[in-house]
């Protein structure tokens, strides 16, 4: 028999010992939505066990190693929870002028788009979190980011957004975007941050 | 000075009547009958329900519900099914972030958000026969006696 033959064979043997004698209750990797394929550890009553390799599968209870669940039984199991599945939550960056809570005008201009998507969101929930760069003490900052996040959710209720909620958050300077030594002006890091679900 | 006082603390005011910090995520999707049950106490399931920790999430046959939480993780059930969010904390500023579910009976989509990206070892979602650790991804989970 030529190994090519026999490499199918082996490999088609994997998927019906899922598909035929599969057990009951088991764990599926996936891509995660931004393409990468991250791994989940499988620690069960009679093993333990790592799957690295998308479309893969071991028994809930960790008893065998992981092999190649076929398309048809995914969907068959999983097609109603992966149509369940939510839209993915969008992102926004708002940046400002020195010191101040004046938008720049790019950004200005980006609050149209972030109301735009969470209008096509059923229920959308909202949270904006202000940040500031390093310049200056760690109180004002402190203060200015709250101020920064309050006036992007003010602007955003100005022109209509409606949210099933809305929290804001102030995380001052501790959380940067590009990490600067203290007392360091950075545009980037003066941002308020909007994220949809 | 007193003006912006003032208008800091209506500020206040007016969100915290909005925001619910008990809530630690929101039905996105619904399709047939889901519930969601939390102390006791039943809610048929529809979209901006709130989900609260300790919360226990149904669906019945031929239905499906999805949720997306704080972090932006998101978990969806496929048919008959039965899932309770034990812990919940997410603080990114504080550093504290966990997440500790159990799929009862029945399917789970899940798609990790911020606490798995920060810190992996704080999620685990346990099922009658084990437990899976997460590593920044998606997977799916089946439960059948």
């Amino acid at each position: 028999m030529p190994t090519k033959l026999i490499k199918c064979f082996l490999a088609g043997s994997c998927i019906l010992a899922l598909t035929a004698c599969a057990p009951k209750s088991y764990v599926v990797l996936l891509e995660s939505p931004d393409g990468t394929t991250g791994q989940v550890i499988v620690k069960g009553q009679k093993g333990e066990q790592v799957i690295s390799t998308a479309r893969h599968a071991v028994p809930a209870d960790g008893s065998a190693p992981p092999v190649a669940v076929d398309l048809v039984k995914l969907e068959k199991d999983f097609g109603d929870a992966m149509a369940a599945r939510p839209k993915l939550p969008a992102h926004f960056l708002l940046y400002f002028e020195s010191g101040g809570i004046k938008l720049t005008k790019e950004s200005l201009a980006l609050l149209a788009k972030i109301l735009e998507d969470a209008n096509t969101r059923p229920a959308p929930d909202i949270s904006v979190i202000g940040h500031t760069d390093t310049a200056g003490n760690d109180k004002t900052n402190e203060a200015l980011s709250l101020k920064r996040a309050k006036a992007v959710a003010e602007m955003l209720k100005e022109k209509g957004l409606k949210a099933r909620e809305l929290t804001v958050e102030s995380h001052g300077e501790r959380n940067q975007l590009v990490k600067t030594p203290d007392n360091t002006q950075e545009p980037r890091n003066r941002r308020v941050e909007v994220s949809v679900r | 000075m007193r003006h912006i006082l003032a208008f800091v603390l209506i500020l206040f005011s007016a969100f915290s009547v909005w925001a619910d910090d008990a809530v630690i995520a929101y039905v996105k999707t619904v399709t047939g009958e889901a519930s969601v049950t939390t102390a006791g106490k039943q809610v048929k399931a529809e979209v901006g329900t709130p989900v609260m920790l300790g919360s226990k999430l149904k669906t019945g046959p031929k239905s499906s519900m999805g949720v997306t939480f704080k972090d932006e993780t998101m978990m969806s059930l496929g048919a008959d099914s039965e899932l309770t969010v034990d812990e919940y904390l997410y603080a990114p500023a504080q550093g504290k972030l966990k997440m500790g579910s159990k799929l009862g009976k029945g399917s789970l989509n899940y798609v990790s958000g911020v606490i798995a990206k920060l810190k992996p070892d704080a999620v685990t979602i346990a099922t009658p026969s084990g437990s899976i650790g997460v590593r920044g991804t998606q997977f799916l989970v089946k439960v059948e006696e």
